[in-house]
């Protein structure tokens, strides 16, 4: 077996964990599965294009590689842009769509029935605007660099990981460390006694959104750059973050990402194993693993 | 203690969780500065009701709720603990999954910054009990600690005027009068404290006075002192659950 499989495994990991993070917060504050937020994957990977492009068009200089890296000044900044705009779009998804349920006391599978509308809506939307021609941030090519033990990356590669690690460290102090993280845990477990307390549930559902979706962006500019940028590219991670979701145990944000490099990993031994055919498939078993076994997931507690 | 100033009044209020069938019917409350009152009543009569309807937690359909002089009948829940009104629900009234510190910090949030450490060690002065294992996770505390905890969680803003909804529920005797003793301090020092409670012996022992609610409205009134031999009282709270007379051959 190809040692490779491992690296490649970790970074598949770290975009699912990211988009996972993103899934596991909405579940545990919102109480509802959103089958929409593959779909922030998507439209940050195209804010980021789409600004990058316009950044490219108005100064070439901001398109030339940065050291080693594939891309010039116009990704990164972008990213950032993005992020923004991803956390907007969410936001306003949640005020025409999940807002108004919510106020109506929608039941979860109404939720649940309304995030695949709006993940139909903004998938289409996208492909509208964008057309469904696969897109990429830069076409420079990169050589992998050999790390030792018969793996290697590229620079891309090693940077979005080092990337993913330190947006799931900043995540989890910020949940654990910060008033607004306290806050977003408390709305988990209680939002009646939340209110009592003196905590806005409105702002913390609005913090959530905006987070979620801008590590889905993140996410979603990562697998642009070592992939390439589709309008499907969201949906067809959405078992993934899903299985990393619930195996690392709904509202657990470090279970989230270590979930994610199982899952990835798991795809990756999974290609080398029994053939890339069936890596669709790894997410789909291991989802329905945990659910039989141990459905709380790795951090989760039982109901 | 109690003073001539009312710290929290409701008009007319009618409130429950459907507009078309209140619970709470119509029911006029002044409380003064102070003053420790106890809300009395059968099963089902709306005492729970009616003071989550004063928190915020159940709307209100028609008829105020004023904190002092500043009407509160339309402020969210989250924001009457700004006004100094605070409430412990009878049940989950902490967070049991994150720490007794993280649980005060919580409710400390919407004090100035540099009064929160002060203040939480103020409680903890308070409630050594909590002092004792503050990285505790909360929801390993025991039934009568718990009570502490939302109460001590409640105190944190120095609040005017602390609601609390059947404290006694589910603790012990023994325990009943430490937390009855507590909560008789805690009025001592000055908060208007409305206590509903199931348990009438013991709340009647440290109340100033005792309302009784039936069907969602106020029936009677009076001294806590002299409420427990009020014939009045047997009638409207202890009646509803006399059992029917049995005839001996």
């Amino acid at each position: 077996m190809n040692p490779q499989a491992l690296m490649d495994g970790l970074i598949t990991g770290s975009m699912i964990g990211l988009g996972a993070i993103g899934v596991t917060l909405t579940y545990s504050i919102l109480r509802f599965a959103n089958f929409a937020h593959g779909e922030f994957i998507s439209w940050g990977a195209y804010f980021a294009l789409a600004v990058s492009s316009a950044l490219g068009y108005l100064s070439g200089g901001l398109l030339t590689p940065i050291g080693p890296f594939s891309f010039g000044w116009s990704l990164p900044i972008s990213a950032v842009v993005a992020v923004a705009l991803t956390g907007g779009l969410a936001l306003v998804v949640d005020a025409l769509l999940f807002g108004r349920l919510r106020a109506q006391r929608g039941t979860v599978i109404i939720m649940v029935m309304a995030s695949f509308g709006a993940a139909l809506t903004l998938r289409s939307l996208l492909e509208f605007i964008f057309t469904s021609k696969p897109a990429y941030y830069s076409k420079a090519l990169q050589i992998a660099l050999p790390l030792g033990g018969g793996l290697r990356a590229t620079p891309d590669q090693m940077l979005s990981l080092g990337l993913a690690v330190v947006l799931v460290v900043a995540v989890h102090l910020l949940l654990t460390r910060t008033a607004i993280g306290r806050s977003m845990r408390a709305v988990s477990e209680n939002q009646q006694l939340s209110g009592v307390v003196g905590i806005d549930v409105r702002k913390v559902v609005r913090t959530v959104w905006v987070l979620g979706a801008g590590l889905a962006c993140v996410a979603g500019v990562m697998a642009g750059l070592l992939v390439q940028i589709r309008p499907y590219m969201g949906f067809d991670l959405l078992l993934p973050l899903f299985a990393a979701a619930i195996l690392g145990g709904i509202g657990s944000v470090p279970g989230a990402m270590l979930a994610g490099l199982i899952v990835g990993l798991a795809e990756a031994f999974a290609v080398q194993l029994v053939g890339a055919e069936w890596r669709a498939a790894v997410a789909f078993v291991i989802l329905v693993l945990v659910l039989l076994v141990r459905p709380q997931g790795l951090f989760g507690r039982p109901e | 203690m109690s003073g001539q100033v009312v710290a929290l009044s409701t008009r007319a209020l009618v409130a429950g969780y459907e507009r078309d069938l209140p619970i709470v019917r119509g029911v006029d409350l002044d409380v003064k500065q102070g003053e420790l009152v106890v809300v009395l009543g059968p099963n089902g009569a709306g005492k729970s009701t009616f003071v989550k309807a004063i928190a915020g937690l159940v709307p209100i359909h028609s008829g105020t709720t004023a904190l002092g002089s500043l009407d509160i009948t339309t402020v969210p829940a989250h924001k009457k603990i700004r006004h100094g009104l605070a409430f412990v629900p009878q049940t989950e009234n902490i967070f049991g999954t994150m720490s007794i510190n993280d649980n005060l910090l919580l409710a400390a949030n919407i004090l100035p910054k540099e009064k929160r450490a002060r203040r939480i060690a103020e409680l903890y002065a308070m409630f050594p009990d909590l002092a004792a294992r503050p990285s505790l996770r909360a929801g390993q505390l025991s039934g009568g600690q718990r009570q502490m905890l939302a109460v001590a969680r409640a105190l944190i803003v120095e609040p005017s005027v602390l609601i609390l909804d059947e404290p006694s529920a589910g603790l012990s005797p023994k325990i009943v009068s430490e937390v009855f003793a507590r909560l008789k301090q805690i009025n001592e020092t000055g908060v208007t404290i409305i206590l509903v409670e199931q348990n009438v012996k013991a709340a009647l022992a440290i109340a100033d006075r005792a309302v009784i609610l039936v069907e969602g409205r106020l029936r009677h009134e009076g001294p806590a002192a002299t409420l427990g031999d009020d014939p009045i009282v047997a009638e409207l709270y202890l009646g509803a659950r006399r059992e029917p007379k049995t005839v001996t051959p």
